[in-house]
């Protein structure tokens, strides 16, 4: 049983005082302590049920060949060997290994603006670009994919519809309704990236680096874009990092936008291992092998939230606590 | 500029500074990004109050007179969506809040046997990815009769939220001094008063973000919602919407309208919120960065 002890040393006069605490306190911390467990009963039985359950619930049975509510057979590592043949299964990777890609071109967009943002020298003014540029975060996820998807409609769709005033008539297109274009439309969605994550961490960051440093800079003579690549990004290294491992623990759960444009299709171009799984599982009826996916992504994510936890822990400036 | 600072007295540098860094081309990127950014969603809006007609022969520019009627048509659609997604946030941040509360000031005030492994388990939970365990708490669901019901949407959403709730919770109550839980317990005070009088008082801005989290998550939660609930009457927004939008067909006005009145809520806690809303982004506590 740890007992806390006070950290600060207790000058002489204090210490008859502080003498009459310690004979009570073991008795109540002991008293207390049961209270602790039971204090923490719900949260277990909470947690114990609805998040470990699961889990465990999933990993065990890709093993089997499940059939809820009927007799399940044990099949060893099957699914897993079906999961090895599954071309489908390592297309949809390759999706997300563009998405991943895309994702992390894409933040130049965030960067430059972060990098615009803190040149301003009115704080006023950084504080209404800054709210109207994250202004898009704040509209629900569906709503946007939903909104691009009106964007993307090949008659009377927002882009087509531009095309064609300013004369373009031949660059319109089925956006979604091509295999070549349909993925590379989704990514487009939430352009020009900057409602997000990263953003408010380039931005967060730089506006953290001290402003002497950019004094000495310009006393220096060094401009704008090589700062940029001298002091800002070398500056950042961490929270690229960090960022980039968020990003690949967010694309491997990437899916209700593809679900909501193009279900995968056409032609399963647009097929990510979330859709995938779903499909395998309420459409397919393949319970087991659904497990076995579902398996596989958590282990993946595991791997890489493990990098971020550690990588967080040597970092002082992290944004989470009590980690 | 270091040839200028060389020249010139003491205090022309300051002013080419500000001059340059104020410049008009700053202003004008700025202006031309969250003008892309904002488009989309300007469109829906201009949109939304325009008939079929008007939407046939004014495609781009706002058309008058604005028909508002489209909202009440929306409304009458979204409504109940809206209403399940309220329910179910509320009671879901009742018992996050509730759950979070005890078991932060448990972990954040006492010592017992265990303390570090049990906190180790509820940190160990960050990473377990909601779409990893969505299949087995499906059929878990289902065998116990809950698919088609409220409980459905709450009951996993608590346990999801407790874990962050509990791990801010702690954190922040830590950061409560400890001597006014000394001075308090010499004034009386038992276990459950320190709960009432110090603790909950002092919590709001966590429980606030917590909260804000929690309405957040149910309002983007999709692929949950969308295998457990197919009674349209207990439809949240984020599935509702899909729904509408097949009702609503090319009525593109109503169908803007609608998505307009899904995303008010969220709209409204941003521009209200927009400290907390920020920080729960980021995982954090607000002026935690």
């Amino acid at each position: 049983m740890a007992i806390q002890t006070p950290d600060r040393v207790v000058p002489d006069t204090v210490a008859i005082l502080a003498d009459t605490n310690p004979p009570r306190r073991p008795r109540r911390r002991r008293s207390i302590s049961w209270g602790a467990y039971l204090g923490l009963a719900p949260l277990a039985i909470m947690l114990g049920v609805f998040c470990y359950y699961p889990a465990a619930s999933g990993i065990f049975h890709s093993f089997w060949n499940w059939n809820p509510g009927g007799e399940s057979t044990f099949t060893g590592f099957d699914n897993y060997a079906t999961m090895m043949s599954d071309q489908l299964w390592w297309e949809s990777f390759k999706n997300l290994g563009i998405i991943f890609l895309f994702g992390v071109v894409s933040w130049v967009i965030p960067l430059a603006a972060a990098e615009l943002l803190i040149s301003l020298r009115s704080e006023r003014a950084q504080f209404v670009y800054r709210t109207l540029l994250i202004v898009p975060m704040a509209f629900p996820g569906v709503v946007t994919a939903l909104i691009w998807s009106f964007l993307y409609q090949p008659n009377d769709g927002v882009i087509n519809t531009f095309l064609k005033s300013v004369g373009l008539d031949a660059l319109a297109q089925n956006w979604l309704g091509d295999p070549h274009l349909a993925l590379i439309s989704l990514l487009f969605i939430g352009f020009p990236f900057i409602a997000g994550l990263p953003f408010l961490m380039f931005y967060s960051t730089l506006q953290n680096i001290p402003k002497e440093i950019f004094e000495a800079c310009s006393l220096d003579g060094v401009n704008r874009i090589q700062r940029l690549f001298l002091i800002d990004l070398p500056l950042m290294g961490r929270q690229l990092q960090l960022l980039l491992v968020l990003v690949i623990i967010e694309t491997l759960q990437y899916g209700f936008v593809a679900y909501i444009l193009t279900s995968g299709g056409p032609d399963n171009a647009t097929t990510v291992p979330v859709l995938h799984m779903l499909s395998e599982a309420f459409n397919g009826g393949n319970w087991g092998y659904a497990a076995a996916l579902s398996t596989t992504l958590f282990v993946l994510t595991v791997v890489f939230s493990t990098i971020v936890a550690v990588a967080k822990r040597r970092d002082s400036t992290t944004n989470v606590k009590g980690m | 500029m270091s040839a200028a600072t060389i020249e010139a007295p003491s205090r022309q540098p300051r002013t080419r500074v500000r001059r340059r860094r104020s410049g008009a081309p700053i202003h004008i990127a700025l202006i031309a990004i969250v003008a892309v950014g904002l488009l989309p969603y300007l469109f829906v809006l201009t949109t939304s109050v325009k008939t079929n007609e008007q939407f046939a022969t004014s495609y781009w520019a706002p058309s008058f007179p604005l028909h508002f009627e489209n909202y009440a048509t929306a409304w009458n659609q979204i409504a109940p969506f809206m209403l399940v997604s309220v329910v179910v946030a509320a009671i879901s941040i009742v018992g996050i809040v509730a759950l979070s509360l005890l078991s932060g000031y448990v972990f954040a005030r006492f010592q017992f046997p265990g303390r570090r492994f049990f906190f180790t388990m509820v940190i160990a939970l960050l990473m377990v990815p909601s779409i990893a365990s969505l299949i087995p708490l499906f059929v878990m669901m289902r065998d116990l009769g809950l698919l088609n019901t409220l409980w459905v949407l709450i009951v996993p959403r608590i346990a999801g939220g407790a874990v962050l709730g509990t791990i801010l919770m702690k954190t922040f109550i830590e950061g409560i001094p400890q001597e006014l839980f000394d001075a308090a317990r010499v004034d009386g005070a038992g276990a459950g008063r320190l709960f009432r009088s110090i603790m909950l008082p002092l919590s709001l801005p966590v429980v606030g973000t917590v909260s804000l989290l929690t309405v957040i998550g149910v309002w983007n939660d999709f692929f949950w919602p969308l295998l457990t609930v197919t009674d349209n009457a207990l439809k949240p927004v984020s599935v509702g919407l899909l729904f509408f939008r097949g009702q609503a067909g090319t009525d593109y006005g109503a169908m803007f309208a609608g998505y307009m009145i899904a995303s008010l809520p969220l709209l409204l806690l941003f521009l209200f919120l927009s400290k907390y809303f920020l920080a729960g982004i980021q995982g954090g506590l607000p002026g935690s960065h």
